[in-house]
């Protein structure tokens, strides 16, 4: 149930034309799910009774267990607080039920259990403008709890698997008894199941979309938010995709368990319209939500630049400073160039460093690395002035006693 | 076509049903026996239900039963042999050790553990590891934990049990019926237990013995074991436990002497 991720194997695409046979039988066409209509399956303090859901929830218990005890999430209390806040107020009638952890992992991505616990990826907190934009990512894996979308996924998933294995048998008695192979008939019904599990699946992901969209214009926050969201991961992949000169990972519409970013984001579009009031007043938090990600923000960006994917990072970056430039995102900005280091790199990283440092918070390694610039440059005298501030910034960095020896000579 | 599928189907029906274990040992292990003391980690079960389909569907009241019963069977093997045993039921069960550092040491092995699986029983042989036995350490974080409990070894356990429902079962009868007709699925296979045992020596902080058991049958229906009873749950750590054979450098001094 996460975001944007699935690894379906094309394996299933063997079956040749069978792929289009099954397409017309199981039709690919998708209706968009208007947040109006979508309600809360459960109400506070929900425990679940049936015997499949009981067993699932005792499993991931022990799942919980491990996630909440993980070195990877981030301890950060300010962060912590206030992502549990914002699911507070975006969880619907589970609000006060469900958790939230975030972990230390640099990709666009959330995941919601099916016992009410959320994993939110640092990534994502990167990626965010705003606390709209992230209210609509938390909303939308709440809506998968309200909805109950895991169990009803996993009946699904049982049912349908139930009925192939007996029509399978069955088509291979009934076979037998004629005297006819039905190996290919067999092949072409498990693919025909494999469409419809996706089908389901996709349609949850809508219905989340619609639902998490209701609970943030609920709260105030501005339903376009979401769908922006959307053109910020487009543009992202191919971004990254047009550096690696790629294309950008066109997976096929037919195999995909989410509805393609595209559709995604043109629903949202029009489902924002929807659930706007005319006369109220929308918020996006952004103050709110860079106040609370203050501490771990430098964090962020740099496991963002170390991922050496310079499209995206630059992307990420430029996306950012829409919001208006500051020395953090210049200093990375300049990392990104100074990491990527092909010809005119190094200028440009020189250039990243020398822009930082013209802003109050430029953190100490852009001093430093504004210093390194300038000393290859040949500017000696500057370089001293960069390493001396650097140096009061953080006297006790782990180069400060050989940047001070060098400073002496 | 059909003869191919009926030869298929003969031979699979000649290996239809296995009980099997696997056992490693580091070159100078001996069997603990008389006054040691053991500590055993939180035992991790789960037991489902094999839905027609063949997914695994998970059981919780089967999962606790299971839970209770090896752990009963546990505290009654152990009593055979002599050892002070202390067997962990949660992660704060451990008087003075807080939970975080158990839980550290679970993932630790779960990671050697993998490892383990992966490079003596998966077929991926590491060169270095040739004529060693086992030799997997969890370092001085095990050595820690022993030193402040004053536990000679600690005991991981690993089980997975699974049955068929009647969906499967029937399924199954669907198919041998069907060898009437020389359409023959009679092996489509639902159930069986998985589980292992890790052995690890507190002083030194090495994994000294560790044991795979798998016990199931290609025929859904027909159980091999069942954690669900306490019978079921003895037979499994016998066989899981009590035929541990003392390492390769042992029994060759052992066979010298004799």
């Amino acid at each position: 149930m996460c975001m944007h991720c699935l690894e379906i194997s094309r394996r299933a695409m063997l079956a040749g034309g069978g792929v289009l046979a099954a397409s017309l039988a199981t039709g690919v066409a998708h209706a968009r799910i208007r947040p109006q209509e979508m309600t809360s399956l459960i109400g506070p303090g929900y425990k679940p009774t049936d015997r499949d859901e009981v067993g699932i929830w005792q499993l991931m218990n022990r799942v919980e267990e491990e996630v909440s005890g993980s070195n990877l999430l981030i301890k950060d209390k300010a962060t912590n607080d206030y992502v549990r806040d914002l699911i507070g107020r975006v969880g619907g009638p589970a609000a006060k039920d469900m958790r939230i952890y975030v972990a230390r992992i640099p990709d666009f991505n959330a995941v919601m259990f099916p016992t009410g616990f959320a994993v939110v990826f640092s990534g994502l907190l990167l990626r965010m403008r705003n606390e709209a934009q992230l209210a609509g990512v938390i909303a939308h894996e709440s809506g998968h709890f309200l909805r109950k979308h895991q169990i009803r996924q996993w009946r699904d998933m049982r049912r349908k698997t139930d009925i192939f294995a007996i029509g399978a048998m069955m088509a291979g008695v009934a076979g037998g008894a004629a005297g006819v192979y039905t190996g290919d008939l067999v092949q072409l019904a498990q693919l025909g199941t494999l469409l419809t599990l996706l089908k389901y699946n996709r349609t949850l992901e809508a219905e989340a979309d619609a639902m998490g969209l209701k609970l943030i214009a609920e709260q105030g926050l501005r339903p376009l938010a979401m769908s922006e969201t959307w053109d910020q991961l487009i543009a992202e992949l191919d971004a990254s995709a047009r550096y690696r000169r790629r294309r950008r990972d066109r997976r096929i519409g037919l195999f995909e368990t989410h509805p393609l970013p595209e559709t995604r984001r043109a629903d949202l579009k029009i489902s924002a319209s929807e659930v706007t009031v005319p006369g109220r007043t929308y918020d996006d938090g952004r103050d709110r939500y860079l106040r609370a990600i203050a501490a771990i923000r430098p964090m962020l960006l740099d496991d963002q630049v170390k991922l050496n994917d310079p499209g995206a990072s630059q992307y990420i970056v430029e996306t950012l400073a829409r919001d208006g430039w500051n020395g953090l995102l210049r200093f990375y900005e300049g990392e990104i160039w100074r990491l990527r280091n092909r010809e005119g790199d190094d200028t440009r990283a020189a250039q990243g460093y020398a822009a930082a440092v013209q802003y109050a918070d430029a953190p100490p390694d852009a001093w430093r690395w504004h210093g390194v610039m300038l000393q290859k440059a040949g500017r000696l005298p500057e370089a001293r002035n960069a390493y001396q501030r650097y140096l009061a910034m953080a006297p006790n960095a782990p180069d400060a006693p050989f940047i001070r020896q060098q400073l002496q000579q | 076509m059909r003869r191919l599928t009926l030869l298929l189907a003969a031979a699979a029906l000649t290996l239809p049903a296995c009980v099997q274990t696997r056992q490693y040992a580091d070159l100078e292990f001996t069997p603990p026996e008389g006054n040691y003391k053991l500590l055993v980690m939180r035992p991790d079960v789960s037991v489902g239900s094999v839905t027609t389909g063949g997914m695994v569907e998970p059981r919780a009241d089967w999962t606790e039963a299971a839970r209770t019963n090896l752990i009963a069977a546990l505290k009654a093997q152990q009593a055979t042999r002599g050892g002070n045993v202390l067997i962990m039921e949660r992660r704060d069960s451990l008087p003075g050790v807080d939970p975080e550092t158990v839980a550290e040491l679970e993932r630790l092995h779960y990671a050697v553990g993998q490892s383990i699986a992966l490079h003596r029983y998966s077929g991926r042989y590491l060169p270095t590891k040739r004529g060693k036995g086992l030799d997997w350490t969890l370092g001085q974080d095990a050595v820690r934990l022993g030193q402040r409990t004053g536990m000679d070894y600690a005991l991981f356990l690993y089980a997975e049990d699974s049955f068929a429902s009647t969906g499967r079962v029937a399924l199954q009868v669907l198919g041998v019926a069907g060898c009437v007709v020389g359409f023959c699925v009679p092996n489509i296979g639902g159930g069986g237990q998985f589980a292992y045992a890790s052995l690890v020596d507190l002083r030194s902080g090495e994994v000294v013995w560790f044991n795979v058991l798998q016990a199931g049958t290609q025929i859904a229906g027909i159980k091999m074991g069942d954690l669900r009873t306490p019978e079921g749950a003895a037979q499994a750590v016998d066989r899981l436990l009590n035929r541990m054979k003392p390492g390769r450098a042992v029994r060759e001094r052992q066979k010298a002497s004799r």
